[in-house]
């Protein structure tokens, strides 16, 4: 073992090899004699430091935090919800991956037939919405079977919309409000409809 | 209270998720010092080192806090949230008292010097010096010098406090503590002329 390779092995236990390369190189033995009065000097510093503590106010205000909030409530009682909230989270996810991937596309009625290439999954239709909400829609130009979605603006009377097939989750389904839905074992189909700006507008289930 | 004394830190924390107030305050009073000094270190300021000791014992009061005994101690898991309170501090704009900027990857070796500074550390001024000296030391370094020769952590908690594997710490204390072996040569002759010291050489 050579200075270098003492130096980088370096560990508080002075094993055999480290310890003979000690007793052979003085500048060695000097350097680690200075290390441990730094470190000593260190201990003397950190028992000064000792009595330094946290203002009694701290623990007032934690001990009044905790009482607040009644302890740390056990986890048995607590984590009936979390699954629900991580399926729902999931669910969200999904549904704006889904939201993110078709936004820009915007696609027209002449090039649906590409679109029919999207991942599986994804059914696509394209469609001049105002020319079926004309013939099919009430006076909000939407389809009977949609339901706008909460908080969605309305779609305009000569918007291109698309329609997108995706399958949601019960867990979507509470957290969009259809609880009967939601009691149906699996997953439910719907067309989703997306404006013209890529944003979901309203919904339709279709496995009725 | 007296009854909380032998137990560990995870018996107490059971006890304080179940509920036992006492337990809570018993491991409070138990780390609180540590934790407090850690930060006051670390920002040299008491209102952060404030700030930073409560809102430690706020996460460890939620139920889903991330501690897991199989990873490290209670101990080292409370310094490591100490360490990100304290480094989002800094990142806002909080105090930082380190003097040096934080990328001395390429410190020297210690410097063979014809006084030792190490004589004063004997001295009340000496310990002053070195206090001075841990303080100016950069970031990564200070850390490491207070977590292991300060508060006394073994290497284990230090690197899961610090986020890193083991020897990363040992190699960052060793270069820590030859960078403070340096600071007090300075501080103890600041005169012009240090750079053409040569570092000591070994042969063999």
């Amino acid at each position: 073992m050579n200075c270098q390779e003492l130096w980088t092995a370096m560990t508080d236990k002075a094993d055999a090899e480290c310890a003979r390369h000690l007793e052979e190189c003085p500048a060695c033995a000097a350097r680690m004699e200075r290390q441990r009065l730094l470190i000593a000097s260190l201990r003397t510093v950190a028992a000064e430091w000792r009595s330094m503590e946290a203002p009694a106010r701290v623990e007032a205000a934690l001990v009044a935090a905790y009482r607040a909030q009644g302890g740390v409530r056990a986890p048995a009682r607590r984590q009936w919800w979390l699954p629900v909230l991580s399926w729902a989270a999931a669910a969200a996810a999904m549904f704006a991956l889904g939201v993110f991937l078709v936004r820009d596309r915007q696609p027209r009625a002449e090039s649906a037939p590409a679109h029919r290439t999207a991942p599986a999954g994804l059914e696509w239709a394209s469609l001049d919405w105002s020319a079926g909400a004309d013939a099919h829609g009430d006076a909000t130009g939407y389809d009977n079977d949609f339901i706008p979605l909460p908080n969605a603006q309305r779609v305009g009377p000569d918007e291109e919309v698309n329609l997108v097939r995706v399958e949601v989750p019960p867990s979507a389904l509470l957290a969009l409000g259809f609880v009967e839905r939601a009691d149906r074992a699996g997953p439910v189909q719907a067309d989703v409809m997306l404006g013209s700006d890529g944003l979901a507008r309203a919904v339709r289930f279709v496995d009725e | 209270m007296a009854q909380h004394a032998a137990e560990t830190d995870d018996e107490l924390l059971m006890r304080l998720r179940s509920g036992d107030e006492e337990a809570f305050v018993a491991l409070y009073r138990r780390r609180q010092g540590a934790i407090y000094r850690f930060a006051m270190h670390m920002s040299g300021s008491p209102a952060a080192a404030e700030d930073v000791t409560q809102d430690v014992f706020l996460v460890l009061m939620r139920e889903e806090c991330g501690y897991d005994p199989e990873r490290g101690t209670l101990s080292g898991y409370l310094f490591g949230i100490a360490r990100k309170l304290v480094l989002r501090g800094l990142e806002r704009g909080r105090s930082d008292v380190a003097l040096e900027p934080d990328n001395d990857e390429s410190l020297p070796p210690e410097l063979a010097v014809e006084d030792d500074p190490l004589v004063d550390l004997t001295r009340r001024e000496g310990i002053e010096a070195l206090r001075r000296a841990v303080q100016a030391l950069p970031r990564r370094y200070r850390e490491v010098v207070v977590l292991c020769d300060l508060e006394e952590l073994d290497y284990a908690d230090a690197a899961l406090a610090l986020g890193c594997p083991i020897g990363t710490v040992r190699s960052r204390l060793h270069r820590a503590r030859a960078l403070l072996l340096e600071k007090l040569s300075q501080e103890r002759r600041p005169r012009p002329g240090m750079g053409a010291l040569k570092p000591l050489r070994c042969v063999i």
